[in-house]
């Protein structure tokens, strides 16, 4: 089936420095995609890319199948059937919320009350909010109301530029839940832009990391949370802990300061950094060579420094909160689950 | 395409000071030395520095006072007092000093000549200062308490700073209103570089002496212009945020609540109420109103009318290159703008002549060469008006409404108009406001037989006619008084509630 | 809405601004344009009577002497005007160098004394007006008056006395003063008026001022004085005027001046307008109105209030070597203007 975008080589530089480079990306019809990165990497440049809003130095855009940047060819935001979520303040802010739902209607359509109550009630707000204006609604009210705005003309893809970032914590969960709740039920094709890993590991199906201008790994969340193509990117994606290790001879299991870790897939032998997650790491008070060093408790987990006087390492890990941690103790600490190993020839980081 | 519209604007507005430097130029470094430095020229210089110095003084003390009085304190009845205290606004500030001259001809010299100009101009620190005040957070001012600093340093340590913008800017407009001021210091007999130019050119037309003094007033200028820029540094007009801060809690007067409304009282008296009684009292002398005063007021609603549009359309290109092109081309424009509007109306009306007599004579002595002129000088007005707008529509607006499908004509109309409409109302009224009341260069450019009020008063009141003078004067109030309101209303809107 | 009004209101602005001005030349393009110096009050009877009798309406542009010469200079041929009206001489001379005003008629220049006119033909005399002393009666008493002009020079009238320097009209006089006693003595004489005068805006302001006795005296127009007499007094009910006479410089009579222009898109109506203005019905309609200046034209008698002026004894100056830019040129160099 037709991606629903289609980007192939694309480039793009601002003055001297180059922001894009050689570029692709394909995103599936009705899935949502979370492209992630850092403050700097292009991802912004590269949604406004897509909505047309600038013009690349080369490479092309294709949005189902229709080629609308590239080859001398391009089309304006206004022939592009695309939606666009800036991160706050698109909500034209002299007209009422009514109003700036009806904006990119047709004269039938505003004539037409359900279609508005309709596009209301997708973003779960309420009716009366139809007569308030911007500045009278929430932030996250505000974002929902924009969002319904560009699901109103039914766009081929919606793209969100950091929708949630400048939302207070409170409202970002809520916020978040209706707006992938929204999309979902349309089957809406979907774009996200942000820094925020948590965000983007629960909201999309599909994760792209950009690093420097490029993307470095795309596939599924836990794919790519568990299974990161290199130490980069997976930092990226979610604290790590990094092992100095050595990969036996069968290339499946490698040897590290807290024992013997089970490897994901044949590595070559010798030495290699052994990637594992925070909440890999099981710790039992109790005798052992290691130490918690400092605890952060969340309620739901714990967040700790073990530390270990004979190897002289300090690691991140997590527990559950249903188990009582505290500084000074002394632990005994294995890893579970499954590692990556990055032979140290080899290893980009 | 906005860039060529802006250059070309920018251009036009360069003539005035072209002109200048062409006659100065051509006059050679000695003699400009020898013209220089001589007793007259320091007299002059130290006339006009004393009063720009008291009256900007004077304005921003009242106007601060003024503004804090009303926007900070529990004063009783500021909701009426902040409208009244902008009414100045409607008074010219020649109308001012011919009320003052014509009751007490005695009172003169800078005593006069700042208590005229101060009681004239405090409005235009009073507003901006009034409108920062109300939109300023109030949790500074709590942080600031609880680290120690009583009120009143709190005020000078942690308000005043904020201030600075308006403060610098009004001042600016002050200052830049005295190096042009004419009719006002000519009634009082205070000299300064204005009227000194006025003379000259009076007897001389292009005379070296003329041009030479009005190349020392458009360096006075510079020198205001930069100084207040060095002053301001690299804060900006601030837009208005998205309403999360508090304002704080207003001062309590106690005791010193009746003797504030007295003081606020007594302004007002003095800059409006002197101006009507004076007028009513010259009125009550004459023989009533003449048919001549219904022309003049045709004439100045439609050269008004017709300037105040063109004005703003003008600035429209302008003010958005200021805001959405910053850089080095657009802040040259804009400077020019400002440096030209602050040379006195004669300067740039003869600039218009000479320019028209000699590349464009069809153009000479019609409402085209008065409208150039009116656009020139009041570009500035329209400019502070369009900017403060723009600044608050940022280019993402425009874009989503491109990924809505909307057209460019419909971006503009159902968007971009109705954002900016109250700053194009407000740089309407502004402009209308001035050139209404415009003096120097009408007398010069305007096509023979075109009178308007400012004309008429000021013929009347030159000759000693101060009955005759006095219906014009009144008009001019009367039409000027619901522009104030307006600009007043608009500058609320913008400012954001 | 807001910007409904704001359409509203651009609207209306419109529509106002296609309005034509009332009373333009550009209105009535048969109407004689006249470039007027002259008091708009004297000149404003003239173009009445004229248009009453002739039928052709009169345009009048008013400002000041200099302004509106050197205006016309600033225009060249371009300019649009038909007649040019000045209060004093010098102003006449400038566009007269210029080369822009045509020869008057010989019939129009033969109403006039030749004194009044300048030698040339290119302009004629329309009416007069003397220089004169005006004082205040309780501060000066007949034997402390200045016996010449140049006496105002010396120390002891420091703070004493005041004019308009930055007017035309006094502007004359010093052009008459230099034509008279030369650029030596009228240089020195400048510096002394410098530290002893006080500067006013306009002769009714020095009138004033004498009569306030701010000043003791004033070098003024006659005529100002007698039009305050007639009307209500209050701004010289203390005063008396004091003609100089014996040929001095303070008893200078100015002549105002009336030409036709070169480049006048109506030739015939412009000479026929100067005709009527120096004639016997336009010099009568001078006398008889209370402007007070002297009539010149047509042997018509002047107001009878005034004291004639074959009595005044003035210095005999040619109107056509009166130099104003000099006269400006030492006036800035004395620091004055």
């Amino acid at each position: 089936m037709t991606p629903a975008l289609e980007i192939r080589s694309l480039r793009h530089v601002f003055g001297p420095t180059g922001v894009l480079h050689d570029l692709d990306l394909d995103v599936p019809a009705g899935s949502i995609t979370a492209i992630l990165g850092p403050s700097g990497c292009g991802k912004t440049t590269l949604l406004r890319l897509m909505a047309g809003f600038d013009r690349p130095t080369g490479g092309t855009i294709r949005l189902t199948g229709q080629l609308v940047t590239g080859n001398g060819h391009w089309v304006s935001p206004e022939k592009r059937n695309i939606g666009y979520v800036a991160q706050e303040g698109s909500l034209f802010p002299h007209l009422t919320v009514r109003r700036n739902l009806e904006f990119g209607l047709s004269r039938a359509e505003r004539r037409d009350p359900r279609r508005v109550a309709e596009l209301i009630a997708q973003v779960s707000l309420e009716p009366d909010h139809l007569k308030r204006f911007p500045h009278q609604l929430s932030g996250g009210q505000q974002q929902r109301v924009a969002l319904a705005r560009t699901l109103a003309r039914r766009p081929a893809v919606v793209l969100l530029d950091e929708p949630f970032t400048a939302l207070d914590t409170g409202l970002r969960a809520t916020t978040r839940e209706a707006v992938a709740a929204a999309l979902r039920r349309v089957g809406m094709t979907t774009v996200l832009v942000t820094h925020d890993q948590g965000e983007a590991l629960s909201f999309a199906d599909q994760i792209a990391v950009m690093i420097g201008g490029r993307i470095a790994q795309i596939g599924q969340a836990t794919e790519v949370y568990e299974a990161p193509v290199d130490l980069e990117t997976a930092r990226l994606i979610g604290d790590t802990v990094e092992l100095a290790g050595t990969v036996s001879g069968d290339g499946r299991h490698a040897q590290t300061a807290v024992g013997p870790v089970v490897l994901r897939s044949d590595t070559p032998p010798g030495p290699a950094t052994i990637l594992l997650r925070p909440e890999q790491l099981k710790v039992r008070t109790g005798p052992g060579a290691w130490r918690v060093h400092s605890v952060e408790y969340f309620g739901h987990d714990y967040l700790m420094d073990v530390f270990s006087t004979r190897a002289g390492l300090s690691l991140k890990a997590r527990a559950a909160g249903t188990v009582e941690y505290a500084p000074g103790q002394s632990a005994d600490v294995v890893a579970a689950g499954l590692g990556t190993a990055f032979p140290l020839a080899s290893s980009r980081s | 395409m906005a860039y060529a519209a802006g250059l070309a604007i920018g251009l036009v507005g360069l003539l005035p000071i072209l002109f200048v430097a062409e006659a100065t130029v051509s006059v050679g470094w000695t003699q400009i030395g020898s013209f220089l430095l001589r007793d007259r020229i320091g007299q002059l210089l130290t006339n006009t520095a004393a009063l720009v110095v008291t009256c900007v003084m004077g304005c921003v003390v009242l106007g601060l006072a003024a503004a804090w009085l009303v926007e900070r304190t529990d004063l009783p009845g500021r909701r009426i007092w902040a409208a009244v205290l902008v009414a100045p606004l409607a008074v010219p500030a020649f109308v001012n000093s011919y009320a003052w001259s014509s009751q007490w001809p005695r009172f003169e010299g800078l005593p006069a000549a700042t208590v005229i100009t101060v009681l004239s101009y405090y409005p235009f620190v009073y507003l901006p200062v009034a409108g920062a005040l109300r939109g300023l957070n109030g949790s500074l001012e709590e942080c600031a308490l609880t680290l120690g600093r009583n009120r009143l340093r709190c005020f000078f340590d942690v308000v005043i700073p904020q201030l600075r913008v308006p403060l610098l800017g009004g001042a600016l407009l002050v200052g830049l209103h005295i190096l042009a001021e004419f009719g006002a210091l000519q009634m009082i007999g205070y000299e300064t570089f204005t009227t000194a130019i006025l003379v000259q050119y009076q007897s001389t037309f292009n005379g070296t002496a003329a041009t030479m003094l009005s190349g020392v007033l458009l360096l006075c200028c510079l020198l205001l212009l930069s100084g207040e820029v060095a002053v301001r540094g690299r804060a900006r007009y601030s837009p208005i945020g998205s309403g999360a801060s508090r304002p704080a809690a207003p001062a309590r007067l106690g005791l010193g609540r009746w003797p504030a409304v007295s003081a606020v009282a007594l302004l007002l008296v003095l800059a409006v109420g002197v101006p009507v009684v004076g007028i009513a009292r010259w009125w009550s002398h004459g023989s009533g109103l003449s048919p001549e005063l219904g022309a003049a007021l045709l004439n100045t609603l439609r050269l008004s009318a017709m300037g105040a549009l063109a004005t703003v359309v003008a600035a429209l290109p302008v003010a958005w290159l200021a805001v959405r092109r910053r850089g080095p081309l657009s802040t040259a424009i804009e400077r020019c703008a400002y440096l030209t509007s602050s040379l006195p109306g004669v300067v740039v009306a003869l600039a218009l002549v000479t320019a028209s007599v000699r590349l464009l004579p069809a153009a000479y002595q019609t409402s085209a060469l008065v409208l150039a002129g009116y656009v020139i000088l009041f570009l500035p007005r329209a400019l502070v008006c369009l900017r403060s707008v723009f600044g608050q529509i940022g280019p993402e607006l425009d874009e989503v409404a491109r990924t809505l499908g909307a057209s460019s004509v419909k971006r503009f109309s159902r968007l971009t108009f109705p954002l900016i409409a109250p700053g194009l109302t407000a740089g309407v009224a502004f402009v209308f406001l001035a050139a209404s009341t415009e003096l120097t260069a009408t007398l010069l450019l305007a096509p023979t037989g075109t009178v308007t009020l400012a004309t008429q008063f000021w013929s009347h009141s030159d000759s000693l006619d101060y009955a005759a003078a006095a219906p014009y004067a009144a008009t001019m109030i009367v039409l000027a008084a619901p522009l104030t309101y307006l600009l007043l209303h608009q500058s609320r809107v913008v400012r954001g509630r | 809405m807001p910007s409904r009004w704001l359409l509203a209101a651009l609207a209306a602005l419109l529509a106002l601004s296609a309005c034509s001005t009332p009373g333009s030349a550009a209105e009535d393009p048969e109407a004689l344009v006249v470039y007027n110096a002259q008091h708009e009050s004297l000149t404003g009877l003239w173009a009445e009577r004229f248009t009453r009798d002739t039928g052709v309406k009169v345009v009048l542009r008013n400002g000041r002497d200099f302004e509106l010469a050197n205006q016309i200079r600033a225009e060249g041929a371009a300019s649009p005007a038909d007649v040019f009206l000045t209060e004093n001489s010098p102003a006449m001379s400038l566009v007269e160098q210029g080369g822009q005003f045509a020869t008057v008629n010989a019939d129009t220049l033969a109403q006039v004394p030749k004194r009044y006119s300048t030698s040339t033909g290119k302009w004629v005399g329309i009416a007069a007006r003397s220089t004169a002393f005006v004082y205040n009666t309780a501060r000066l008493s007949a034997d402390e008056l200045p016996a010449s002009m140049m006496d105002l020079a010396d120390p002891s009238w420091q703070g004493g006395w005041g004019a308009s320097a930055g007017g035309a009209d006094y502007q004359a006089i010093i052009s008459a003063m230099l034509e008279l006693e030369g650029e030596k003595a009228t240089s020195e004489w400048l510096a002394g008026m410098k530290a002893n005068f006080r500067n006013y805006q306009g002769n009714n302001a020095v009138l004033q001022a004498v009569n306030n006795g701010e000043i003791d005296g004033g070098i003024i127009y006659h005529y100002y004085w007698y039009r305050d007499q007639a009307k209500t007094k209050e701004n010289s009910n203390n005063t008396r005027l004091h003609f100089f006479g014996n040929k001095d410089p303070g008893a200078f009579v100015s002549v105002s001046g009336g030409g036709v222009l070169a480049s006048a898109k109506r030739p015939e109506q412009a000479q026929q307008f100067l005709k009527f203005v120096t004639g016997p019905v336009g010099q009568q309609v001078l006398a008889e109105s209370s402007e007070f200046e002297y009539s010149v034209g047509s042997k018509v008698p002047s107001n009878p209030a005034l004291k004639p002026l074959t009595e005044l004894k003035s210095p005999l100056v040619d109107p056509s070597q009166l130099n104003g830019p000099k006269v400006i040129e030492l006036m800035t160099r004395a620091g004055i203007i």
